[in-house]
């Protein structure tokens, strides 16, 4: 399976952490809440006018807009 | 699954002996110092105020808790400071409050920490913990929020999470005070420094050798040393900072060596670092709650609703308008008695009391009474929209709507969380700045604060409808309407312009965090609302008590030779002749008299008065000073009128739920004496341009404060001058316009 961008999940999706870009504007604080590798990572909803994306990792929820998840690469 | 017990043995610090001293301190400190740190929204403020009966503010928010706060209380014959300190993700730090608990660790000089865990969220929670425990300082955990994780089917085994991190585990439910008794026992007592995580070789061999270069030195503890060493190879900014200001700069040069040495085998600390603790984490919290069937949580239920693709957006709209129509209904009845019985009954008092010092009395009964009265009669609308307020961000509502405004204000350079405070800021601006504090960057809270007073604030309303009753009886409502789209349509114009121009985006990346829905208990709404308005009330007090006397006095000062003090009429006074030498200034805008000039200068103190500067100034009206009443008989009225409110109030709520009609105000005064005279003096035009002037010109007083306390006084003026300047290019423009059409 090759790796997406997190971008690409509808809704309900559940994919694994593969890497976030060194260009992420949030990568550390990401890392900090989870996004490391093999963590398994849920799109919840897309907010009513398309952005941003709520995401569930772990026990959290929190939302980030698709710029961001663009540069969050997963694997299903 | 049954998850084995940790599979890494814990590290063995070189320095572990000097750091066993960090233990005999806190058995020894008579004063012991313990700093209270967890992952944001886990409750520690309501943990403290349940260990220290203190009042520290809390909320379902992160970012509750900004600065640190110290609490104390007595313990076993100790007296112990409990510190207070904004939640943290980690030790590393992102926003200004976390410098702030990091900066406290560092600098504090604790004898323990006491760490708060969301007992639903133990991974990420136990995130932070390993990384207090590379801070070799003796650790107590209060496992916080159990009540709420096995409502979510999460059962934590606290003996087992006890026995695998190696410090003692107390159970508390602090909202309820459960729990919390053992909690000092256990921290001042029992804490101990733990297990440590063991990272990869490379890491390790790294931190070995810069903690080696620490030994001996005095401004570097041995507990710091292997804290210092990890966020070095993490590069976290701050700390390198810190370390090349005070002389360890050597330090920093050999941690860039040794991240050259590391990139060169390939590793980027940073991650082998957070994949090293998170492995740990999970797998301690996998082995202390073994997961039961993940259940929908409450959470989930609400959120498919309040975030529903069609029906997210009409709801928050629908709650919004509910929160003012309650403000309003709910609270006019009071308004009415505080600026109505109340006031005549203390004006009857005051001018009975001082029949001997006409000046005095005249101050009193003309300008201090109705001036402060009118403030403070906006008491009970703050009160209850404060707690509709409060009651929607406790109960985590707010960081949904700010998810769902994103989008629309990502379009002029800011982002969902900015709605709050420009929400906030209908009711009234001055609680609205101190709402851009939740904001995380500087350039966000100065742009929004700059933004705000352009948010038709609930005091500018009175001002328009006696406009639109006068000039445009039939289309009143709709007039009303245009000015809050107006004004709001202004701010997002120019957050799109001085975003372009002053205040740059800061970084980029937006993260949103959706906190669980929690039911806010009534106790935690009272303070929260009460100490918001008090402090509205202690300004009415000081600033607005200053500016109507200082308006009084300018009023009574004659400016024409032959009227004495006091008794001069408005237009001889120096106040109007004042007016009169500014008027020139607004002639292009259609309403360069002095009247109209000259009410504009007290609504700078509170937007309230300027239809009553209006009324004094167009009817020559001196205010027929109510007679004085008996002690017991004023009394006697004010209790019944009182009594009155209390049931005009209730009664109101049912209408609540009405359709909205802001009509029903307007009519009322359709053919006020005030609204025959405005009718004589503007036309159409000049009195739509008086109002776009009066929407935008200026924040009031109290505002400005607020701007001045946040972000200093040149921040303050400079807002006020760029208002003034844009109303009156809007005022100019509308008038021409209106004048081409009308
Ligand atoms: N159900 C439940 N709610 C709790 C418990 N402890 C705290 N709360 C609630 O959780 C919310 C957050 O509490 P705070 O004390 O403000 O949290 P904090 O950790 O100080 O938050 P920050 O200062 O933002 O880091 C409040 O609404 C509390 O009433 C608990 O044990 N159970
Ligand atoms: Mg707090």
């Amino acid at each position: 399976m090759p790796d997406v961008p997190l971008d690409s999940l509808a809704p309900g999706q559940t994919a694994h952490v593969v890497a976030l870009d060194p260009a992420h504007p949030l990568r550390r604080r990401l890392m900090e809440l989870g996004f490391v590798r093999g963590a398994p990572v849920t799109v919840v909803r897309r907010a009513p006018l398309g952005d941003p994306v709520e995401l569930r990792i772990g026990a959290t929820l929190l939302a980030l807009r698709a710029d961001d998840l663009r540069l969050i690469r997963v694997r299903a | 699954m049954t998850a084995p017990a940790v599979t890494r043995p814990p590290t063995l610090i070189p320095d572990e002996a000097a750091c066993a001293d960090t233990l005999a301190r806190l058995k020894a400190a008579r004063e012991p110092r313990v700093v209270v740190v967890g992952n944001p929204n886990v409750g520690k403020t309501t943990l403290i105020n349940a260990l220290a009966g203190t009042n520290l503010k809390v909320g379902n928010w992160s970012g509750v808790t900004v600065e640190k706060r110290e609490a104390h209380l007595n313990h076993a014959g100790r007296r112990v400071h409990l510190l207070d300190l904004p939640g943290a993700y980690s030790l590393s730090p992102h926003t200004p409050e976390e410098l702030i608990t990091r900066t406290a660790l560092l600098d504090e000089a604790p004898d323990a920490v006491l760490n708060v865990l969301d007992a639903g969220n133990l991974e990420r929670n136990l995130y932070l913990t390993l990384q207090l425990m590379d801070y070799r300082l003796p650790v107590a955990v209060a496992l916080n929020l159990v009540d709420e994780a096995r409502e979510k089917g999460v059962q934590v085994d606290s003996r087992a999470l006890s026995r695998l991190l190696g410090v003692p585990v107390v159970e508390t439910v602090a909202s309820r005070a459960r729990g919390t008794d053992t909690v000092l026992d256990s921290a001042l007592g029992h804490a101990t420094l733990g297990i440590g995580v063991r990272y990869p070789e490379a890491i390790e061999r790294a931190v070995e050798a810069l903690s080696t270069r620490m030994v001996g030195v005095d401004t570097l503890p041995p507990h710091a040393h292997r804290y210092l060493a990890l966020t070095l190879l993490e590069g976290d900014p701050s700390v390198r900072g810190r370390l090349n200001a005070t002389g360890h700069a050597a330090l920093v040069q050999a941690a860039n060596a040794q991240l050259l040495e590391l990139d060169t085998q390939g590793l980027d600390p940073l991650i082998e670092i957070a994949e090293a603790r998170y492995a740990l984490a999970g797998d301690i919290a996998r082995a202390a709650a073994p997961q039961a069937q993940a259940r929908r949580t409450v959470t989930e239920r609400l959120d498919a609703l309040a975030l529903h693709p069609w029906l997210g957006i009409p709801l928050f709209l629908a709650l919004v308008l509910l929160v003012f129509r309650l403000t309003f209904t709910v609270a006019a009845p009071f308004v009415d008695l505080i600026g109505g019985p109340l006031q005549d009954t203390l004006t009857g008092w005051a001018s009975a009391a001082l029949s001997w010092f006409p000046l005095a009395r005249d101050l009193v009964t003309g300008a201090i009474i109705p001036g402060v009265g009118t403030v403070l009669s906006f008491l009970p609308t703050l009160l209850v929209l404060y707690l509709a307020m409060s009651f929607l961000e406790d109960s985590g509502y707010m960081a949904r709507a700010a998810f769902l405004m994103d989008r629309a204000m990502r379009s002029v350079g800011l982002d969902g969380r900015a709605f709050i405070p420009l929400i906030l800021g209908f009711g009234c601006n001055v609680p609205a700045v101190y709402a851009t504090r939740t904001l995380e960057r500087r350039s966000d809270r100065l742009l929004v604060s700059m933004i705000l007073p352009f948010m038709s604030c609930s005091a500018r309303l009175p001002v328009y409808v006696v406009f639109a009753a006068a000039l445009f009886p039939r289309q009143a409502s709709l007039l009303v309407w245009a000015m809050y789209t107006l004004g709001m349509l202004v701010a997002l114009a120019f957050a799109f312009v001085l975003r372009r121009t002053s205040y740059p985006a800061e970084g980029s990346g937006v993260l949103l965090e959706l906190p669980p829905y929690r039911f806010p208990t009534a106790q935690v709404l009272w303070k929260h609302a009460w100490r918001r308005t008090a402090s509205f009330a202690r300004r009415a007090r000081t600033t607005v008590l200053a500016t109507v006397a200082g308006v009084w006095l300018l009023l009574a000062i004659p400016a024409v030779s032959g009227a004495s003090f006091a008794t001069v009429a408005p237009q001889d006074s120096l106040f109007g002749r004042v007016s009169q030498a500014m008027s020139p200034i607004f002639a292009p805008l259609g309403f360069g008299t002095w009247q109209a000039t000259g009410a504009l200068v007290p609504g700078f103190i509170a937007k309230e008065v300027v239809v009553g500067t209006l009324g004094q100034i167009y009817l020559g009206e001196q205010a027929a000073r109510p007679a004085a009443l008996g002690l017991v008989d004023g009394v006697v009225q004010a209790g019944r009128a009182t009594w009155d409110a209390v049931v005009a109030s209730v009664s109101a709520i049912p209408t609540i739920l009405a359709l909205p009609s802001l009509n029903a105000d307007a009519t009322g005064d359709l053919n006020t004496p005030l609204a025959t005279a405005l009718a004589r003096a503007f036309t159409p035009a000049s009195g739509l341009s008086y109002l776009v002037f009066v929407l935008l010109y200026t924040p009031c007083i109290a505002t400005v404060g607020a701007l001045a306390q946040e972000h200093g006084r040149r921040f303050a003026w400079t807002t006020v001058a760029y208002q003034l300047a844009t109303a009156w290019v809007a005022a100019f423009l509308v008038y021409l316009i209106a004048r081409a059409v009308l």
